[in-house]
């Protein structure tokens, strides 16, 4: 299949200027170094990394607003800090903190402007605008001035906006950020209603575990300027949850749990809250262990939420992810669709 | 060309949303004008002439009348772009297909053209209340509104310099004000270059700030051609080099984008 994103080798460098006294310093910061990835046309990829890791730099370079310090990057055929202008007219981005929508008017005259801006025939433009007023409900407040709108209606047609010319890759760049529950459910849902009947590629930064979750299928992890895992959504929860956890109920008081690989997180009367690592101890063995100390009224099994995996990612050494993580990428992907 | 012209329409209509603050504007005006045409007819009176550089007491006023709208018409260019640059906000410009530059002149001016029109509206009626009409002839009129749009194209690319800078300063409102008050008092606003020392008017000719402010409102009170002739190619030279110096300028600040506002 086709790439929409390939980089290779990708750096960028700041020069940093300290004063120390009266003396200013220079020193090169590596915001970017060297990352190596690509993207698959109609993929939705969440790109993801603490504060300060290298993902907007690297968006930004992917979009050609910054040159890079060397490296090469292609986007649909593009270079983009070459072919910037050609570029923008094929895909689209989100910032989330930031609006392209004029504050003073309704969201109608921000997409009626660009569709001049990005020459979109009007027929094609009505069109799509419909749909899209209709898929992002955006009717109730399509004529209201941006400053009256929620936080939520505004990312709804912040979004809408930079599908509006139709592009093949769009970047979000922490879209969800500052919305609450709801909205950032409906907003997910669009998006990833969009990668699947339209094709489009995304390729989403968030430190929203649920974004990543619902919106990717595939994550790439940077930290310090490099890529740190690169796997399905999947296989990141599976092979870095080796802890589950066992909430169980009993019916009076049971025997005390020995068995190696089972923690004991809480107990309060009869019920127990057991943390279990699988790859100490088989989970059939805990169950039957956990059935045979006493009569069970209620028991559940929960994986940690992703956010746990995230952070135990970024503050894990580089060293101990290994470099096959993505190579079996593709026999997972047919085993997942066959 | 006419995603820009678009863009300037865009403006306009954005610019009407709030049209209080032009409202208040315009009583700054009407204040400004009634004190200038007590201190102009004291100055007239005492020195005893019909005409001061060439002005009629009538002239004066519907002078003060067009410098007055263009220096109050003036929009936040340089705070604009300089907010872009310092907050990063420039990233949302440059992703999309077209010019950053001819964006914020066609922003500007689509504010700026709608911000002169009402004041020189309401200064008209002021000078229509107190002075009565000018003697209009049609040349002049024409000729004013060529020289109207150049004066703000230059003016733009002067405070779109100035804005670029954020590139480079901590702060570029000392550079704003520093280059407004000159505008203002080395352009003409208040006191029309003939009543310069004759040494000074020789500089204040040529530069760019009386091409702003004084040219256009010259030649909408006296519709002289020589004046008309030689304030455009001052315009137009000024903007050929401005431009210039943006495309410099501009290209140098692209490569520093975002060691700001990451």
């Amino acid at each position: 299949m086709e790439n929409a994103v390939s980089v290779s080798q990708l750096v960028k460098n700041f020069v940093l200027k300290k004063r120390a006294g009266m003396r200013w310093t220079e020193s090169e910061v590596k915001a970017v170094d060297g990352i190596t990835l690509s993207i698959e046309k109609g993929q939705s990829v969440a790109f993801i990394g603490p504060n300060g890791a290298g993902k907007s730099t690297t968006i930004k370079m992917l979009t050609g607003i910054l040159h890079p310090t060397s490296g090469e990057a292609n986007v649909l055929g593009c270079v983009p800090w070459k072919e910037r202008t050609r570029l923008a007219k094929r895909i689209g981005v989100v910032f989330g903190q930031r609006s392209q929508l004029w504050y003073h008017l309704p969201p109608r005259d921000t997409f009626e402007l660009l569709s001049k801006i990005y020459e979109i025939k009007q027929d094609v433009f009505k069109s799509r605008r419909d749909m899209l007023i209709e898929r992002f409900q955006l009717s109730e407040f399509l004529d209201t001035p941006v400053r009256k709108l929620s936080l939520g209606q505004r990312m709804r047609a912040e979004v809408a906006c930079s599908l509006l010319h139709g592009p093949e890759v769009i970047f979000l760049d922490e879209p969800t950020i500052g919305l609450d529950v709801i909205a950032r459910q409906e907003l997910r849902d669009l998006i990833s209603e969009w990668n699947r009947e339209n094709g489009v590629t995304v390729f989403l930064t968030s430190h929203d575990a649920g974004d990543i979750q619902h919106v990717a299928r595939r994550v790439i992890v940077i930290n310090h300027g490099r890529v740190v895992l690169d796997d399905r959504v999947s296989r990141v929860r599976r092979q870095y949850l080796r802890e589950k956890v066992l909430s169980v109920k009993y019916a009076d008081t049971p025997e005390s749990i020995s068995l190696d690989g089972v923690k004991t997180l809480k107990e309060s009367g009869h019920a127990f809250k057991f943390e279990v690592d699988t790859l100490a101890v088989p989970i059939e063995k805990v169950m039957s262990e956990i059935m045979r100390i006493g009569s069970v009224v209620d028991i559940t099994i929960e994986d940690p939420p992703l956010e746990e995996v995230i952070a135990h990612i970024y503050s894990a050494p580089p060293s101990e992810f290994g470099e096959d993580a993505a190579d079996d990428d593709d026999a997972d992907e047919n085993e997942s669709k066959s | 060309m006419s995603k820009y012209f678009y863009i300037a329409l865009t403006s306009i209509r954005s610019r009407l949303a709030y049209l209080g603050e032009l409202g208040s504007k315009t009583i700054f005006l009407f204040v400004v004008l009634y004190i200038f045409l007590c201190l102009w007819k004291v100055t007239y009176a005492e020195t005893n002439q019909s005409s001061l550089g060439g002005l009629s007491l009538k002239q004066m006023l519907w002078y003060l009348v067009v410098t007055e709208s263009i220096i109050m018409s003036l929009p936040t260019i340089a705070t604009l772009v300089d907010q872009d640059v310092r907050t990063g906000a420039l990233a949302m410009q440059l992703v999309r297909p077209m010019s950053y530059p001819l964006n914020m002149l066609a922003q500007t001016s689509g504010e700026r053209v709608l911000s002169f029109a009402l004041n020189f509206l309401v200064g008209s009626i002021i000078a229509l209340t107190f002075v009565g009409p000018l003697d209009f002839n049609i040349s002049g009129i024409a000729m004013f509104l060529l020289l109207i749009p150049l004066s703000f194209a230059l003016d733009f690319t002067i405070y779109f310099l100035i804005g670029l800078a954020a590139f480079w300063l901590e702060d570029t409102t000392g550079l704003t004000l520093i280059y407004s008050r000159m505008t203002m008092i080395l352009g003409g606003m208040l006191i029309p270059l003939e009543l310069f020392p004759d040494g000074w008017q020789q500089i204040l000719r040529v530069l760019p700030f009386s091409a702003i402010v004084y040219g256009p409102a010259r030649v909408f009170v006296t519709g002289d051609l020589q004046v008309f002739l030689s304030v455009l190619i001052q315009q137009i030279v000024a903007i050929l080099v401005f431009a210039f110096v943006i495309r410099i300028v501009y290209n140098l600040a692209l490569r520093r984008v975002f060691s700001h506002g990451g």
